[in-house]
């Protein structure tokens, strides 16, 4: 005897063809799985779709000067919740109100542009909330220069509850087909713990303890998962990357390429590769168990 | 020196055998033939530290087996090499499956030198070039001399074989009577378990000492002063 046998990638080394056909169907559920998550990651469920589409309108009283109301603009951006706000002049106002109502020309020629200067501030995805929206609304309306803010107060509370329950669903969802990787990883754990159950059994018959030989098989898994959830994720940032390069008008509910690369999304991902990485194991010790007690 | 002392099995309701005392020195070959049912695969079971006598003791070296540290009983099963009496079990593998294992078990057996093992070893069992060959489809004999070569790959210090000589068959017995004595001299111990011992093989071997349903024979290594079977 040379020593203690290493059992790193045992399962490898016994049976390497159902193990690479479980390894593909896996990496190619991941990189699913991947896509999906920075989808979510960045869109926040449907916070970014509502939050694209919603904005507070600081209307002006009549007569600031325009260099005041940019000032006024500019604090209103620093707010924390704020993504933007930019200061339209009421010449501006007046060529967006014929855009939108053509032919209502000579309103004008009665006593020159009825149309006041006004602030349009939007929210940050992830601050559009009842009380952030209630405050960036007191702060415009403490201050004199404006006549009226208006921030949709009265329906956007159930748009709010309908956005946060479609997150929840698409989180769900995500859910859902985690919880299915785990299940389907335990089902094929446990069948290949039985067709190996001769080679195990000839090695323990050989001086290798059970626990060791399952302990080796979860590390394998565990590695294994996490290297296929990373490099999977890693797959579907590229795929929906690529998505969002040919089709722009996805940023509008998905969000920029650039959050790809934000701190917060790369630590979600590596968070959700060692979740990976400890489903992987639990479903090796599973299946082992369940393979070595007979149970299905 | 593998050593059990007053060992007792008691199997399918009642005592299969009790008090036995057995000592099967080092650098040997051993024989232990029993009728069929007599517990032979049991008592080589209970030597490898398998299965605890339920009576008695077996001790290797001066260690308990059963009562002793658990991890020299470990260290014990990793040094020994164990030919079953069937493999229908490891029917779905080939014979590079069964070399393949072994290995692992063994640990530290470098790929370039398995291969070249392996390649020799089947040689010697007159399995050359069978290494793709598929269990399911070798014969007893085969089966037999396969896994046979397969244990050896490991350089087991003690081999315990459970029916080779007549699983083999009768073309093969000069190669395994060669081969365990070989092995004998070479410093390990070989522990045969068979229902008869081929006549020449007795003959050489001598008297044999009775111990309960048994009849333990220890073959005579090259050079010994028993005579060579003819």
């Amino acid at each position: 005897m040379s020593g203690q046998p290493s059992l790193w990638w045992i399962d490898w080394r016994l049976s390497r063809a159902p193990l690479v056909r479980e390894t593909i169907g896996r990496f190619l559920f991941l990189c699913l799985l991947g896509f999906a998550l920075l989808s979510l990651l960045l869109s926040g469920g449907a916070s970014r779709f509502l939050a694209d589409r919603y904005a507070i309108t600081a209307v002006l009283r009549a007569g600031v000067p325009a260099a005041e109301a940019e000032g006024l603009a500019r604090k209103v951006a620093a707010l924390p919740p704020v993504r933007s706000a930019a200061y339209r002049d009421p010449e501006a106002a007046w060529k967006e109100f014929l855009r939108a109502y053509p032919g209502l020309d000579p309103l004008r020629d009665a006593g020159g542009n009825p149309m006041p200067g006004y602030i349009e501030v939007r929210m940050r995805p992830d601050r559009l909330t009842g009380a952030d929206v209630a405050f960036v609304g007191s702060a415009l309306r403490s201050v004199s220069h404006v006549e009226q803010v208006l921030a949709g107060e009265e329906w956007l509370p159930r748009q709010l509850r309908a956005g946060r329950l479609a997150s929840g669903a698409c989180w769900g969802i995500f859910g859902a087909f985690l919880a299915g990787f785990f299940v389907v990883g335990r089902l094929q754990e446990r069948a290949r713990a039985v067709a190996l159950a001769g080679d195990f059994a000839f090695l323990a018959e050989r001086g290798v303890p059970s626990g060791r030989l399952a302990f080796f098989r979860a590390a394998g898994a565990a590695v294994s998962g996490f290297l296929l959830a990373a490099t999977g994720t890693a797959a579907g940032g590229g795929a929906l990357l690529l998505s969002l390069r040919t089709f722009p008008s996805l940023e509008g509910v998905i969000g920029p390429p650039s959050d790809l690369l934000l701190p917060r999304t790369v630590v979600a991902v590596a968070l959700f590769a060692c979740g990976a990485a400890l489903l992987s194991a639990a479903a090796s010790l599973l299946g082992w168990r369940a393979a070595r007690s007979g149970r299905k | 020196m593998i050593e059990g002392f007053r060992l007792g099995v008691f199997s399918r309701g009642t005592t299969l055998w009790d008090g036995l005392d057995f000592a099967f020195g080092d650098a040997a070959a051993w024989l232990v033939a029993g009728p069929p049912s007599s517990g032979k695969t049991l008592l080589l079971s209970i030597l490898r530290g398998e299965r605890r006598p339920d009576a008695g003791d077996v001790v290797v070296s001066g260690e308990s087996l059963y009562r002793g540290n658990p991890a020299l009983a470990r260290a014990w099963r990793a040094s020994c090499g164990h030919v079953p009496e069937q493999a229908i079990a490891d029917a779905r593998l080939t014979v590079g499956d069964l070399f393949r294992r072994s290995a692992l078990a063994g640990g530290g057996v470098r790929e370039s030198e398995r291969k070249d093992r392996t390649d020799r070893l089947l040689e010697m069992v007159g399995l050359p070039g069978a290494l793709e060959w598929r269990i399911a489809e070798l014969s007893i004999s085969e089966r037999v001399r396969a896994c046979l070569a397969a244990e050896l790959l490991r350089g087991p210090k003690v081999l315990f074989c459970d029916g080779v000589v007549a699983g083999a068959g009768i073309p093969s017995r000069e190669m395994l009577w060669g081969l365990f004595r070989a092995l004998a001299r070479e410093g390990n111990t070989v522990v045969l378990a068979e229902r008869t011992i081929p006549e020449r093989w007795a003959l050489a071997a001598g008297e044999a000492e009775p111990v309960g349903p048994f009849r333990v024979y220890r073959l005579p290594v090259p050079g010994a002063v028993k005579g060579e079977p003819g």
